[in-house]
């Protein structure tokens, strides 16, 4: 029994935890809605000059995202006066260099230019895909986006003000994911908009720790430069939270934008889904260490369940698990309807279906500190720093032997 | 060069995606031409009568429908993706002997044609309309009852009537194709969302319906590609 109260204790830690994780999203909104009151009633027709900084627009593309035609059109279409959008592949076969090309044509009065050249300089795909375009941008103002994000019309009006104070270093924003179709994506969705969102914005509210999303980072090449510039990232996994972390440290404000952008999600099958978070806990096992367990523990439909799986399933064991998966779908639902997300309600059903698998996704940094990522493996160091994995020798069977596995499954 | 898929499947037939959101899936991802098919059931025997049961069919009654749906999306596909997007269907004709089951694309398609008609009507149906006319996954040999081995072991006598042969279809790829030499496009046999995956037609043409058929026909600008994210 005693450990059965054990898990009950760990249960309402987390879910305590998980009630403060929507508090900081209501109060993260709520502050936006009382930001553009008074900019409406007090302020109508101030525009600063700042909100007409000439922004470089650097997209680095790789393979199809869901919705990537749209995507990438959304960015043609912004409410902002001068900026440039610079699409960089690494060669022309890739299949985003086709869509890129249509894009161009589709909106021949902006100022679009797309870059295919190969670059290796590092081992993390997206910054060795940043660097040439990063080199070709012509503004003072960088803007690193994502292929998989969609945003309003005035998403770089809205981020850019932050800019006005000299002391910002870098404005990222909140992702919400949203057109879940398959199970893979739906459960990306539901992680995106409660356990990344909610833990996002309780960062940023409750702890002041700078945890910055790459889907959308604003800087000035100044700021970039004094802490290293790209290169300094070209070898870690988690080039964002780098970059904000060596902001911070350098005296600058990491901002988090009151701006949600949308990354659709519609065809993940459940193995990309399960892939990422497993990518994404080592990442966070290397970076966080110790701190990595909160994470286990403020996952209260994992830590209701494990005493059915580990002591018994009983009645008073499974009715726990059960209300606590039911008062967590609650939570989900609230969050959902105050990020005005285009879910179905009942899909919020299974977000403990969600809970579950990423508990259990959860162990597995603790055995492995190898990451596939776009083809390449490596081993994840301190700081998410890459290396190559070692292609002879004892470890190097380990990886051979998985391979051969998935080769003849597949 | 034009990347195409001819060979695609809605909700109006056995695909898992509607009509509207499979034209969307394949204009986010650059496609230049594509041609929904959906099936064509003969329904002169029990395995057609079942299809038909579960609407897994276009029949003549819903025929005029399809067509104009397509159009409609058609239009919007063009506006939106610069995609052409062409009418068409799968005659499948299937039987219980694999021997005797084929699967005929008429693309471009303008009145209803019957899966039951013989093939030899059907052919002349099609050139009437100024289709074209492509025999889909031709097996040459069977593995398992799904295949459709008629056109294969009756090319002599009707090939004459066939535009192109597939010569890859989703994953497989039919190598009797090549060493026959005979005109090829290679497509999707698009059902579900992670079918985009697989083997193309590239193009060298340009992008209207009149074009693409000539190209196809006269197997001169042709090539086929495995499409990968």
């Amino acid at each position: 029994m005693e450990i059965f109260y054990i898990f009950v204790g760990l249960t309402l830690f987390g879910l305590i935890a998980y009630g403060l994780q929507i508090w900081a999203v209501r109060s993260h909104l709520k502050e936006t809605e009382i930001e553009k009151n008074i900019e409406k009633k007090v302020i109508p027709d101030r525009v600063s000059p700042s909100h007409h900084l000439p922004i470089s627009i650097l997209k680095p593309l790789k393979g199809l995202d869901d919705n990537l035609f749209d995507n990438l059109a959304s960015f043609c279409e912004l409410d902002y006066p001068e900026y440039e959008i610079i699409f960089s592949l690494q060669n022309h076969n890739d299949p985003a260099y086709k869509v890129a090309r249509k894009i161009k044509d589709k909106y021949p009065e902006k100022n679009i230019s797309i870059i295919v050249e190969k670059c290796d300089l590092g081992l993390n795909p997206k910054v060795n895909n940043l660097i040439p375009a990063y080199k070709a941008s012509k503004y003072d103002y960088v803007l690193i986006s994502d292929s998989n994000v969609m945003v309003d019309r005035d998403y770089l009006k809205e981020i850019v003000k932050h800019m006005e104070d000299p002391e910002v270093g870098l404005v990222s924003n909140i992702i919400k994911g949203s057109g879940g179709k398959t199970i893979g994506s739906i459960f990306e969705n539901l992680h995106m908009n409660t356990f990344i969102m909610g833990s996002v914005c309780f960062l940023d509210k409750f702890l002041k720790m700078p945890c910055v999303i790459g889907k959308s980072m604003l800087m000035r090449k100044t700021d970039l430069e004094a802490i290293g510039g790209l290169i300094a990232v070209k070898d870690v996994l988690a080039e964002d939270y780098i970059i904000g972390k060596e902001m911070h440290k350098r005296g600058k404000k990491v901002i988090l934008s009151r701006h949600i952008i949308k990354n659709v999600n519609e065809y993940w099958g459940l193995k990309k889904f399960l892939n990422r978070h497993t990518r994404w806990g080592k990442l966070r096992w290397r970076i966080g260490g110790i701190r990595y367990v909160s994470e286990l523990i403020s996952n209260p439909v994992f830590m209701s369940w494990l005493p059915v799986f580990i002591w018994e399933a009983s009645k008073l064991t499974i009715s726990f698990a059960l209300l606590i998966s039911l008062i967590k779908v609650m939570g989900d639902l609230y969050l959902g309807k105050i990020t005005s997300s285009d879910s179905n309600p009942l899909v919020y059903f299974l977000a403990p279906v969600k809970d579950l698998i990423i508990g259990f996704i959860w162990f597995v940094p603790l055995f492995s500190n190898t990451v596939v990522w776009r083809g390449n493996r490596f081993m994840i160091g301190r700081d998410s720093i890459l290396t190559h994995c070692p292609e002879t020798g004892m470890w190097a069977w380990r990886y051979r032997i998985i391979d051969a596995i998935k080769t003849k499954v597949a | 060069m034009l990347l195409c898929d001819f060979h695609i499947h809605t909700k109006y037939s056995d695909g898992s995606v509607e009509l509207r959101k499979t034209i969307d899936i394949f204009g986010q991802a650059g496609f230049d031409v594509i041609a929904i098919t959906d099936h064509v059931v003969n329904g002169d025997n029990a395995i057609g009568k079942l299809a038909r049961r579960f609407r897994l069919s276009v029949t003549e009654k819903n025929f005029d429908e399809y067509i104009s749906n397509i159009k409609y999306e058609a239009e919007r596909a063009w506006n939106k993706y610069e995609m052409l997007v062409i009418a068409g269907v799968e005659i499948s004709k299937n039987y219980i002997s694999t021997e005797k089951s084929a699967h005929i694309l008429i693309i471009d398609i303008k009145d209803f044609i019957p899966a039951c008609m013989s093939y030899e009507k059907i052919f002349l149906e099609a050139k009437r309309q100024d289709a074209l006319v492509v025999a889909c996954h031709p097996h040459n040999m069977s593995d398992s009852s799904r295949e459709t081995l008629f056109l294969w072991k009756n090319r002599d006598k009707y090939a004459k009537y066939i535009d192109a042969w597939e010569i890859a279809n989703r994953d497989d790829v039919f190598n009797v194709i090549s060493l026959k030499k005979y005109p090829y496009i290679a497509n999707s046999d698009f059902h579900k969302p992670r079918h985009l995956y697989s083997w193309k037609t590239l193009l060298n043409c340009e992008k209207d319906i009149a074009a693409i058929k000539k190209c196809i026909r006269h197997n001169k600008g042709v090539a086929i590609t495995l499409f990968r994210s």
